[in-house]
């Protein structure tokens, strides 16, 4: 008897122990992230997401500032102060390796991460969106997701592929990507064509300008997020790379009237009133005091709320501003035989550009003056203004027009000019040869330190001019395109390098 | 669970009863010399009926006449059993243990008389970790043991050692054995969150510790399964014995002073060597008062009147003050027996404000409350304060702005701390230190004020660590016991950081102090059933099945505040301008086993045994794993044929061999196999979700297949041991981050089951009593370890593993072929005799001569040895770099460590010596390359040794304004790779023991003084401070043998007296 209570206690002590274990410890939800397979249940996970992709393509290797200052150094306005590599030194020199971090790495990186987010979001969206937003919102949803993929594919064949006008588009450009990919096993994909890239590029703002909203909410979101006119003025932009001039007029009509003042009011090309983009009359305006105007089509926010700036040595304010008290580092000093020996620059110019350079009064350089708030530079980052696309559209009128310099086209150039300076009302240009000279030397103006000048140089394919101590680099030198990064050439074993 | 149900069936089998007859039987026990001894375990045979011996060596025990045998038995002695037959009165005298083969092992879930281990298990006494300077016990037991390997990574206090049993087992996750103190499974691992070094094992009082033993092999180790495959290391602490109530205080007081800091310039020869470079190739006039641009280094007066001369490591290093206390007191009675300890120790490292404080209480207590029921718990708790100013260049801060370890060696030697009027000497143009007279380099002659940081910041935490266990022993039947433990680890660590707003690191934010808590607790409950049980006097068997649960959950969240409003304020509370969240982390996981383990002997000659254990981890849901070991012995010298003429010399000879799988999973990410989206940022102001990982829901535990074959050779009645092992470890399904392509965009390097390595070697130890007479013994114990590693396998696509160290320089290497972390670096010559240019050499061996600077016309930075540039096949011109040219080319690995210690007694005297040793292989010293930098920085006094003009044969370049690549900082050359080979004195402790009668009087048992030295002294070719350091410490298996701007070690002199009452 005393043995069998022995052996009921030494069984029971067994199946106590072997009762607490705690099954649901075992799979653990944690607490922090959210599952993918619920990151699109619910409509403000939807637009979370949706805001991400702005997020990650203005992170500091991309459009919050690397991107554009590259745009810029590339060109010959810019001269390199400093040597550090780290801050592009590389890049302004036109020979980067496949191994520069900052540059080739990091930039290639980031614009491709953000591409592949599109594609999950677009992914999600589609699949949850109709049962969670209504359709309404999944289109514009799924649009803004498109435009900010465009945006992401044009902005890399402008460092890493050919220019169009190199055989059309025949040439090597990006890996397509255009699923999303949530694991690991895809790392191979081969370059399509450049010309393949810019058809998917157009596809995807065709479609964002059917499906966005006409306008946002406000004018902070007018600025900030898509909507229709910010697909057709990212298309000016994209059409003109392709040297596609016809539909760059197409496309700027949609968003220009017949004549001046020119505005997205009365567009020659009638259609449902989306936002009514103009020229504002104060360039600094949009570059000191209100960043979200109707001439900022698109631009990327930046508040001190933590990564929601650049970041450091990513911050265009750092690059290009000033010595002394003044914020910046002054890495890109503007170099004295690039456009600011322009005369709209000149001491005794009247033109309002000229407040957004500053003399140095101590070494006498000058400085792009353009981003002017301090650390954490909270200066917005502009993608694109109203007056870019009357220049494009100016430009793509006047190379059309072989016979004479364009009237309407001429008529653009003022309007741009005469914001700034009153006297420019008399401008003129007796051929189509004379008018596309002024007006590209006219984009070099209005756009400096805005990231345009590799854009131009490239889709035209021109020499790189000599600055400094950096000779000129021809079309058909080697480092007139970027390399593609030695991570994605180790990685993918279809990639081809330039 | 269905296992356990099948252990506890097979117990039904076994059915055992004997008839109740009593008889009594008395006697005495003493020691070989006659003495008396206590506490002796007098037990019957089958176990039932047991006593022990009183202080007068006396027992009297009723045990059934069925009974045979009596065993006494006691951990100092070597047992016996006495046939009783018809006698009444039994004395007997009890061999003290002479070989270790006595000794009581821990084992899984269980302990074992060494003999009878069939793994392979080294144990180290407590003895050997206390007494010593250190702040945690695996500091010390570098040396002790064949196959474990302690590095030192640094002088600043506390931080955790390299650990590593049978070299490196892992890439991506942790290196570092699983610590199981008493039963129990600790947290470890650097938990500081500042710049201070916070090791979790340092809450364990080295001299709280009993015993150490350390499985190595399948074996000994698979009963922990997924937790096994870095090794498991049993401590156990100390516990009262009964008999009269034994109090023990020891106190010590000593001093720590660095060594081994390079020598560098002094101002005077500082200022003529940077103004003779300046003016020799930067063309700067430094030498003619009158010319143009005269500008130059200058000697400035000092208040008295003399050129300042800063001896910057005299600013930085301090001889520190130690002193250390610990008092215990251990008692008990037949049924429960108690230890009460309670321990302070106060650090002071080389470094200035560089602190470590441990108060720590420990409490044990066993009890059998009856023949059935036996109870024990354990509580300790222990605060340790751990200190620093700010970053110390060690660890992870290798390239520290501030680190002190480099300011000591690169601060201009011409300047001082302070002004002449007594203020701080900052600059006023930028955040470094001021420059006085120094005219040439611009803004700045120096990186931050030492002795600012000293005065103003801190960078502290404070670890509030409770450990405690209760535990109960059923034993229903004498052959059956069923055991629970139920235990906490709990660690909460504050850190505290202020950083002043004037200078040093926390200028980028006007000012700012950190305040965060983390909080890491684990509870774990074991339940083991385990019966023993003998058959026909030959047949042993042991059988233990068990049930485990581990939970560990880690929180974190703290605070950070910007821009200090007024200098008064320097606490978190005080008043600033900007608030973040700092410090924030949240995990959980849980680990689910179950698990057995069988012994069988037969007549303690042949043994076999097995181990199993089944594991579900929270981290990889849905997997479940069954890891074992297997073994068997032979202990060959109790066959017949073991004559008496080979035991004369080998007393006793067995052989072992064991295989198994075991696994690893510390360091897989809590939730590694979820694809997530997170809300890290905001866009505009306003929310964001984005994928942030990419989960592999695949994911498997990194599987470990070990083998192992060993001999243990006793001689001379097992005087003298020599155990010898072969082993092999083959890693598969090694865990590494598996990069996509960029264009992939996934957020993360996916973990993937991918990679392949094996570690191989051969263990000896030699150890016993070479002298054992009266007056003088002599104890020793060689161990040398031979260890080869090489990794197998890497992921598809995957060539390389690049490690960096502080983020910035890149030298270690991991490629299939090699050792993990191998030394990769461009290969060097010295100076070219001709142009002086530092030589170099291509990825083709190709010598390419270079020189730093602009260069006139016609020669190029990198030229060849025509003079010709540089070029690659097409013609454009290019660099050495390390993408191109760096060779896989040294291995960073000891491919041969151990120590060698002895102990001599003579009559009171004692003598303790250690040696350790690592040889075969090599460090990148990167300190090196910054005492060559030839901008402001000062350098080696070496630099006077390098080439001057034509014909000049030298290693060191012609010197060159500005230079920061000929000398490896801008990319790792060979030229500071060196031979790490070492032995050190690690301790020579001397002791004297009063002698007892002299004490009688005065109520004391035993009083020794003793007096101790550590790190005495390092034989080696090494130049810098101590090849024993690494600047990624112990995180980083594929990051090791870098010394770079490390901090220095310590050599400390300790006094200490012991009482015992």
């Amino acid at each position: 008897m005393k043995k069998k209570i022995k052996y009921i206690i030494a069984l029971s002590l067994v199946l106590i122990s072997g009762v607490s274990c705690k099954k649901e410890y075992l799979t653990p939800v944690p607490q922090t992230v959210v599952s993918d397979a619920t990151a699109f249940d619910t409509p403000e996970r939807i637009l979370g997401n949706v805001r991400s992709l702005y997020f990650n393509a203005k992170g500091g290797s991309f459009y919050a500032g690397r991107y554009i200052v590259y745009g810029d150094i590339r060109g010959e306005d810019f001269i390199n102060e400093t040597g550090n590599l780290v801050t592009g030194a590389d890049v302004w020199s036109l020979n980067p390796t496949g191994t520069s971090t900052n540059s080739v790495i990091n930039l290639w990186a980031q614009a491709y991460f953000t591409i592949n987010l599109c594609n999950v979001t677009i992914e999600g969206v589609a699949a949850k969106g109709p049962t969670v937003v209504g359709a309404t919102l999944t289109n514009n949803y799924l649009g803004e997701a498109r435009f900010i993929r465009a945006l992401c594919y044009y902005s890399l064949l402008q460092y890493y592929a050919r220019p169009y006008a190199d055989g059309a588009g025949s040439k090597p450009g990006l890996p397509l990507r255009l699923t999303g990919i949530k694991g690991p096993g895809f790392s191979d994909l081969a370059r399509s064509t450049v010309a393949q890239v810019y058809a998917q590029i157009i596809d995807d703002l065709n479609f964002a300008e059917t499906n966005l909203p006409l306008t946002n909410a406000s004018a902070e979101l007018n600025t900030t997020r898509a909507h229709r006119n910010t697909a057709i003025a990212l298309k000016t932009r994209v059409y003109l790379s392709m040297q596609n001039y016809a539909a760059v007029i197409t496309e700027a009509n949609k968003i220009v009237s017949a004549s001046a003042p020119f505005t997205a009011t009365n567009p020659v090309t009638p259609g449902p009133a989306g936002v009514n983009h103009a020229l504002q009359p104060v360039i600094t305006t949009i570059f000191t005091t209100t960043y979200n105007t109707t001439e900022s089509i698109f631009s990327f926010p930046m508040s001190a709320a933590s990564g929601d700036n650049p970041g450091t040595q990513n911050q265009l304010g750092f690059y290009f501003l000033r010595n002394g008290s003044n914020p910046g580092s002054a890495e890109y000093s503007l170099n004295p035989a690039g456009i600011v020996s322009d005369s709209v620059f000149s001491a005794t110019s009247a033109d309002a550009r000229k407040g957004l350079v500053f003399n140095n009064l101590t070494n006498g350089k000058r400085f792009v003056n353009k981003y002017q708030l301090p650390s954490p530079f909270l200066d917005y980052a502009p993608v694109i203004r109203y007056s870019e696309v009357l220049l494009n559209l100016a430009e793509a009128l006047a190379r059309t027009n072989a016979a004479t310099a364009d009237p309407r086209g001429l008529a653009l150039l003022r309007a741009v000019r005469l914001r700034s300076n009153p006297a420019a009302a008399t401008i003129n240009a007796a051929t189509q040869a004379q008018l596309i000279a002024m007006i590209m030397q006219e984009r070099r103006i209005e756009f400096l330190g805005e990231g345009l000048r590799n854009n131009d140089l490239m889709r035209l394919l021109q020499t790189i001019p000599a600055k400094g101590s950096v000779p000129a680099k021809a079309p058909s030198d080697q480092g007139y395109i970027w390399p593609i990064s030695a991570n994605e050439m180790s990685l993918n074993k279809l990639m081809t390098d330039n | 669970m269905r296992k356990l149900i099948l252990i506890v069936s097979a117990v039904f089998v076994f059915v055992l009863n004997a008839a109740a007859q009593n008889r009594t039987v008395t006697g005495k026990v003493t020691d070989e010399k006659g003495a008396p001894l206590e506490g002796v375990s007098v037990t019957s045979a089958n176990g039932k009926q047991g006593t022990q011996t009183d202080k007068d060596g006396m027992y009297s025990i009723s045990v059934p006449t069925a009974v045979k045998n009596l065993t006494f038995s006691n951990v100092n002695f070597a047992s016996q059993t006495k046939s009783i037959g018809n006698n009444t009165v039994i004395n007997i005298t009890l061999r003290s243990v002479d070989s270790k083969l006595e000794e009581i092992v821990v084992v899984g879930y269980a302990t074992q008389k060494r003999k009878e281990v069939t793994g392979s298990v080294a144990s180290v006494k407590g003895q050997a970790v206390a007494e010593k300077p250190v702040q945690s016990f695996e500091q010390a037991l570098a040396g002790r043991a064949a196959g474990v390997q302690i590095t030192i990574p640094s002088g600043v206090l506390n931080t955790p050692p390299v650990f590593r049993i049978r070299g490196v087992n892992s890439i991506s996750l942790s290196s570092s054995p699983l610590i199981i103190v008493d039963g129990t499974p600790v947290t470890t691992g650097d938990l500081a969150g500042s710049n201070a070094a916070g090791n979790a094992l340092a809450s364990i009082n080295p001299a709280d510790i009993e015993s150490m033993d350390i499985a190595k092999d399948a074996a000994a180790t698979a009963v922990y399964g997924s937790r096994a495959a870095n090794g498991v290391v049993f401590i156990t602490t100390k516990r009262g014995r009964a008999g009269k109530t034994k109090v023990n205080y020891n106190a010590s007081v000593g001093f720590t002073s660095v060594y081994g800091v390079p020598e560098v310039l002094n101002a005077q020869q500082y200022t003529d060597y940077k103004n003779y470079v300046a003016s020799t190739t930067l063309g700067v006039n430094t030498t003619n008062p009158a010319g143009a641009g005269y500008v130059k280094y200058n000697l400035t007066a000092g208040p008295d009147g003399n050129p300042i001369n800063t001896n910057w490591a005299n600013v930085i290093y301090r001889q520190g003050f130690n002193q250390d206390h610990n008092l215990n007191v251990s008692g008990g009675s037949d049924n429960t027996s108690y230890y009460f300890s309670a321990g302070y120790t106060s650090q002071e490292g080389i470094l200035k404000n560089n602190d470590f404080t441990r108060k720590n209480i420990l409490m044990n207590v066993d009890t059998r409350v009856s023949k059935l029921i036996s109870l024990g718990g354990k509580i300790s708790y222990s605060n340790e304060r751990n200190r620093v100013a700010s970053a110390t260049g060690s660890l992870g801060d290798a390239f520290a702005t501030g680190g002190f370890g480099r300011l000591a060696l690169a601060n201009s030697p011409n300047i001082s701390p302070y002004n002449n009027d007594g203020s701080y000497n900052l600059s006023t143009a930028g955040n470094f230190i001021g420059q006085q007279g120094n005219a040439l380099s611009t803004g700045q002659v120096g990186f931050y004020n030492p002795a600012y940081l000293f005065d103003k910041n801190r960078s502290n935490s404070e670890t509030n660590h409770i450990q405690g266990n209760v535990n109960i022993q059923i034993k229903p039947f004498n052959w059956l016991t069923f055991k629970s433990l139920y235990g906490i680890d709990y660690i909460l660590v504050d850190n505290d950081i202020f950083r002043d707003a004037k200078h040093g690191d926390g200028v980028t934010n006007a000012g700012d102090a950190f305040a965060t808590l983390s909080k890491f607790k684990r509870w774990t409950w074991s339940n083991t059933l385990q019966i023993d049980k003998t058959f026909k006097d030959k047949h042993s068997f042991r059988i233990l099945g068990g049930l485990e649960q581990d939970r560990r959950t880690t929180a974190g969240f703290g605070l950070t505040r910007r821009v200090v409003t007024d200098p008064v304020y320097n606490v978190i509370q005080g008043g600033f301008t900007t608030d973040v969240n700092s410090g924030l982390a949240l995990g959980e996981n849980y680990l689910q086993s179950s698990f057995g383990t069988f012994n069988y002997n037969y007549n303690k000659k042949y043994y076999v045994s097995a181990n199993l254990r089944q594991d579900q981890y929270s981290a990889l849901p849905g997997q479940k794993e069954t890891f074992y070991g297997f073994s068997a012995a032979w202990e060959v010298s109790q066959e017949k044929f073991w004559g008496n003429a080979i035991r004369k010399v080998f007393s006793s000879l067995k052989l072992r061999g064991s295989f198994g799988k075991v696994g690893n999973t510390a360091g897989i990410g809590d939730f590694a196999t979820y694809s997530t989206f997170n809300s890290a940022g905001v866009y505009g102001g306003n929310p964001i979700l984005s994928f942030n990982q990419a989960g592999n829901p695949n994911l498997k535990w990194e599987t470990s297949k070990k083998f192992d074959l060993g001999a243990n050779i006793g001689f001379f009645k097992d005087r003298m041991n020599l155990e010898i092992t072969y082993y092999k470890n083959n890693i598969s399904g090694l865990i590494l981050n598996v990069p996509q392509s960029p264009s992939a965009g996934v957020p993360n390097n996916v973990p993937q089951n991918v990679g392949k390595m094996y570690n191989k070697g051969i263990e000896l130890t030699l150890s016993g009593n070479i002298v054992n007479t009266k007056n003088f013994t002599w104890t020793t114990n060689f161990n040398y370890t031979n260890n080869q590693n090489e990794v197998t396998a890497l992921a598809p696509g995957l060539t390389e593993i690049l490690t960096g160290t502080g983020g910035l320089e890149t030298v270690n290497r991991t490629a299939v072929g090699y050792p993990a972390g191998y030394l990769w670096v461009v290969r060097s010559g010295g100076a070219d005799p001709a142009t002086g240019r530092r030589i170099l050499y291509n990825k083709v061996g190709n010598t390419i001569l270079y020189r730093f600077g602009t260069l006139p016309a016609g020669e190029f930075n990198y030229q060849n040895t025509d003079g010709t540039r540089y070029n690659l096949a097409s013609g454009a011109a290019t660099t050495i770099n390390a993408a191109a040219d760096a060779v896989m080319y040294a291995n960073p690995t000891p491919k041969a460590s151990g120590g060698f210690s002895n102990t001599f007694r003579y009559k009171g005297f004692d003598l303790d010596v250690l040696f350790t040793y690592q040889a075969g292989f090599s460090l990148y010293y990167g300190t090196n390359a910054g005492l060559f930098d030839q901008r402001f920085w000062n350098n080696s006094v070496r630099v006077l040794e390098g080439w001057r003009k034509f014909g000049d044969i030298t290693d060191i370049p012609k010197p060159v304004y500005g230079d920061n690549v000929s000398n490896g900082s801008g990319l790792p050359i060979s030229f500071n790779v060196f031979k790490g080979d070492f032995i050190k004195l690690k301790n020579l402790t001397l002791g004297y023991n009063i002698p007892a009668d002299l004490l009688k009087k005065v109520k004391i048992t035993n009083a020794r003084f003793y007096v101790s030295g550590q790190n005495l002294y390092i034989f080696t070719k090494y130049p810098g401070p101590d090849p024993e350091v690494s600047s990624n410490g112990n995180g980083a298996a594929t990051g090791q043998g870098v010394d770079r701007n490390t901090l220095a070690n310590g050599r400390t002199m300790t006094v200490g007296l012991n009482v015992g009452f």
